[in-house]
């Protein structure tokens, strides 16, 4: 008993550790931006958003037997694209932190489904059919932005589909693949991907497109059928190329930038402009310049943060973002169900793809498609989905932990002094 | 599964750990580039809060230096009108000077972080870089009182073996101390830097890159045996050789000849039927060794892209691609580096501008380093094509570049442009001594003959590197 007490308390104080950390980030942040412009609502959301973290680490960690260093990395990131957002339009800052608070919600009903749901063989037909349908909308009905058709308006509001399907995915896919009905999910995969190469969604189409080869890896083991699907991916890609115009013409602007630097290559150079304003250092908080690049808080959110707090930090945010991805593969390799690993491996790579799709393409390793940074960027469907793929992650994560007690019961372990393990 | 998982650990790493060295990476080498470039604003928003630091040429004379608020240039006109396309100007009239392209020096970005908490510690204003560059002001000066008056083009001097550049001047220039409207509106357009900018048919210049891919093609190059009539039809085109004169029925001819003597009084009747033999593919893969069709990202200077075209070649358009006319279009500092290839063994250093950098504690923070751009043929090729080049100034079309005493190679070039009465004149060359390994190239637009016009002044600047 005592042993076990200690141990978690350990934990605990590691976590707390950083969540100390995220509050007085974004209180210092925000009570920097509050002296510079005098803007009280900045003051407000100097308190109002490490409180928040407080609150939050307390409820979700306190309520649910949850992944705390998870859940402490995400609400950094969080933090971090509120920040950002905040100090180059405090309208787009507000509504994120609105969505923030709603995609914590959202987060805590995940787990709730994830580690109560029992009724699968319901849900995951019933998903996949309502998430295909979901994904022609904007087929039908949708707008074109961008150069992308992937947008629908719905009293109002407009939001991206694909951003909701990505949840579908992951379940489906994972239900499916722990069934072994590996036809039933290529085929299930391959309508949502042909779908979004209609909707000329590259980015979403690479990120489905890799999340579902590596799920299909973890359960079947087989190198033949990655290699089958490394093979149907690359000839796609070569298809694309030849076929579509907008494929070649992105992939010319990664090349060259710089052939066209005021109108097809603008968006890219700005960034590029932009990261090397900031240097290693960054140029500081509120001293940049990037809002020069078109749709800054959403494709380019990864060149602002370098813009204004350096390369290093950059660095920094990348590696948290690993962590994420890393935390999330050990809680798969932790899990009990062949469901639940597939469901954990899924989630991490998708967070893992999305992000090195779009900063791949900030940074021009890749070419540049409009995907968002998860967690950060600016967005509310985008900002929903990645919370709730973390809540899909601590459910399981929830998962693990009531096995672990029950088995230690069993064991009677807990009520004694706690030898072993 | 759980193996499973454990080797998509790996993946993820991989992937984070290109991000990470990708992006530090490509910052550390190109971060400079996107900084200078014109369009960046926060650049000009840092021009309030720094003094800018000094330019000074390579014996350490002050050609641009801020008082106050004012930007100071040199004192003698001539040398402000020599240096201006090398320096720019702080308005960014002139692309990508040094002014604009080494504004990450002039304001101090390469100072330590500490330097910029001092400055705002103690409350001194912040102080930029001196930026010394490979420039010599006084031979630049020289040249533009020997470059023909109110003629427009380009020189360029290099030294071959570093690719410290020593003069690069275009012509019309214009007066930095004193930027009137006229300039502005001058039809002559003074801002462009042609030396870099300006694209241009290479002439006969090109017959250097033609020669070194018949002398890498086909072993027996030198034996093969042409005969010049004067006039080559090809593909209902007729090429001529300079001087003929249809219409007084006055037709050059070189009769009997190989490939050297051809080199050497520039017969554009062998060249083309060399280029034939060469076809297009092999005479592009030559080109492009040379640096047409490349993305130069030099790292003091922009140099504009050469082109040799891309498509739907006939056998007429290669055969005047081989004599430098077709649609091929070069800057002066292309030609200049396809004769440094054959001056230096065959390896093109990079052009280079900048010599040291002096923080304002005195301290060099960065310091001359030369690199070889391209290592485009061998050193026996090298040889070969600078014993034509010799020749072709000893006995050939490039005698009035010639000093007396001295090993001096060349290539002159008249290319023929649509429109214009006059051929624009080229002289590429360079003094193949030890202790004098310097490159020129001169362009003249709209004047005359290579040999008569562009060589002497060549010959001019050779005699003044050579200490005659």
């Amino acid at each position: 008993m005592k042993r076990r007490s200690k141990g978690k308390g350990k934990r605990r104080t590691r976590t707390m550790g950083l969540t100390g950390l995220t509050m007085v980030f974004a209180f210092l942040c925000f009570l920097l931006l509050f002296v510079k412009t005098g803007d009280l609502t900045a003051a407000a959301m100097a308190v109002g958003l490490s409180a928040a973290v407080w609150l939050i680490t307390a409820v979700i960690g306190g309520v649910f037997p949850s992944d705390r260093l998870l859940l402490s990395l995400t609400l950094f990131l969080c933090c971090v694209g509120i920040v950002i957002l905040y100090r180059f339009d405090s309208g787009r800052g507000l509504t994120q932190t609105l969505n923030f608070l709603l995609g914590v919600g959202c987060m805590a009903v995940c787990i709730l489904f994830v580690k109560y749901a029992r009724k699968w063989s319901f849900f995951a037909p019933v998903i996949m059919a309502g998430s295909l349908g979901l994904l022609l909308l904007p087929v039908l009905f949708g707008h074109e932005t961008n150069g992308a058709k992937n947008w629908i308006s719905l009293a109002g509001v407009t939001f991206q589909p694909s951003e909701a399907v990505k949840l579908a995915l992951l379940c489906v896919l994972a239900y499916f693949l722990s069934r072994r009905k590996l036809i039933l999910s290529g085929i299930y995969a391959g309508s949502c991907l042909i779908i979004l190469m209609l909707q000329k969604d590259l980015g979403t189409a690479l990120i489905y497109y890799g999340v579902t080869l590596i799920m299909m890896y973890v359960s079947t083991g087989s190198v033949t059928l990655v290699g089958i699907g490394l093979a149907g991916g690359a000839g796609g890609a070569v298809f694309g190329y030849h076929e579509f115009a907008h494929v070649r013409r992105r992939v010319a602007i990664w090349l060259n930038p710089w052939a066209d630097p005021a109108g097809d290559g603008y968006q890219i150079v700005q960034g590029l402009i932009a990261m090397a304003n900031g240097g290693a250092w960054g140029t500081g908080l509120g001293l940049g310049n990037a809002s020069t690049i078109p749709y800054y808080y959403n494709d380019f959110a990864f060149s602002i943060i370098l813009n204004e707090f350096g390369g290093i930090f950059g660095l920094l945010v990348l590696g948290l973002y690993l962590a994420v991805v890393l935390r999330g593969l050990m809680i798969a390799h932790r899990a009990e169900t062949v469901f639940d690993t597939l469901l954990a491996v899924g989630c991490s790579a998708q967070i893992g793809l999305q992000t090195f799709v779009i900063v791949g393409g900030n940074i021009k390793l890749i070419p540049l498609t409009g995907v968002t940074l998860p967690l950060i960027s600016y967005g509310g469907t985008s900002l929903l989905s990645s919370l709730c793929v973390i809540g899909l992650l601590q459910g399981v994560a929830a998962r693990v932990e009531a096995g672990v007690r029950r088995d230690r019961t069993l064991a009677g372990l807990d009520g004694e002094g706690g030898a072993g393990t | 599964m759980r193996g499973n998982i454990r080797r998509v650990i790996p993946l993820m790493c991989v992937l984070f750990l290109l991000l990470g060295a990708w992006g530090a990476g490509n910052l550390a080498v190109n971060g400079r580039r996107w900084f200078s470039f014109s369009s960046n604003a926060y650049a000009r928003q840092m021009k309030k809060e720094v003094t800018e630091g000094a330019v000074l040429d390579t014996r350490g004379v002050v050609l641009a230096s801020t008082f106050g608020e004012e930007r100071v240039y040199h004192s003698d006109e001539r040398v402000r009108r020599a240096t201006v396309h090398v320096l720019g100007d702080r308005d960014g009239n002139v692309a990508n000077g040094v002014e604009s392209f080494m504004s990450y020096y002039l304001y101090g970005f390469d100072q330590p972080f500490g330097e910029e908490v001092r400055s705002v510690l103690y409350g001194t204003g912040r102080r930029g870089s001196d930026v010394c560059l490979t420039v010599d002001s006084a031979l630049s000066a020289n040249i533009l009182g020997w470059f023909p008056a109110d003629k427009k083009g380009a020189v360029i001097v290099m030294n071959y073996r570093t690719g410290a550049v020593l003069a690069e001047c275009s012509f019309p220039n214009f007066d930095p101390a004193d930027v009137t409207v006229s300039v502005k509106t001058d039809p002559g357009q003074p801002f462009f830097n042609r030396a870099v900018q300006g694209m241009y048919a290479p002439g006969s210049t090109f017959k250097i890159i033609t020669l070194t891919a018949m002398l890498e093609n086909f072993p027996d190059a030198l034996d093969r045996r042409y005969l010049c009539d004067g006039q080559l039809t090809v593909g209902g085109h007729l090429i001529t050789d300079a001087g003929t004169d249809l219409e007084r029925q006055v037709v050059t001819r070189h009769g009997d000849l190989g490939l050297e003597r051809a080199f050497r009084v520039s017969c554009n009747n062998t060249f083309a039927r060399a280029a034939l033999e060469l076809s297009d593919r092999r005479l592009r893969a030559e080109a492009e060794k040379f640096g047409y069709n490349y993305n130069f990202l030099f790292r003091d200077m922009v140099v504009e892209n050469s082109s040799y075209p891309s498509d739907n070649r006939t056998d007429r358009e290669v055969a005047m691609t081989g004599i430098g006319q077709s649609a091929l279009l070069c800057t002066p500092m292309q030609v200049l580096l396809s004769a440094c290839a054959a001056a230096n063994d065959g390896a093109v250093m990079e052009p280079r501008l900048l010599q040291s950098v002096v923080a304002p504690d005195g301290k060099e923070t960065v310091s001359f380093t030369s690199a070889v751009f391209r290592r485009v043929m061998d050193e026996a090729t090298a040889r070969t094509v600078r014993e034509q080049m010799y020749q072709a100034v000893v006995s050939g079309t490039g005698t009035r570049a010639a000093v007396p005493g001295h090993r001096i190679c060349g290539k002159t070039g008249s290319a023929e442009i649509d429109g214009r009465e006059n051929t624009n004149a080229w002289f590429v060359g360079f003094i193949d001594e030890e202790n004098a390994p310097y490159a020129v190239v001169v362009l003249v637009e709209d004047a005359g003959g290579g040999g008569s016009v562009a060589a002497p002044v060549a010959g001019q600047i050779f005699r003044y590197l050579l200490g005659e």
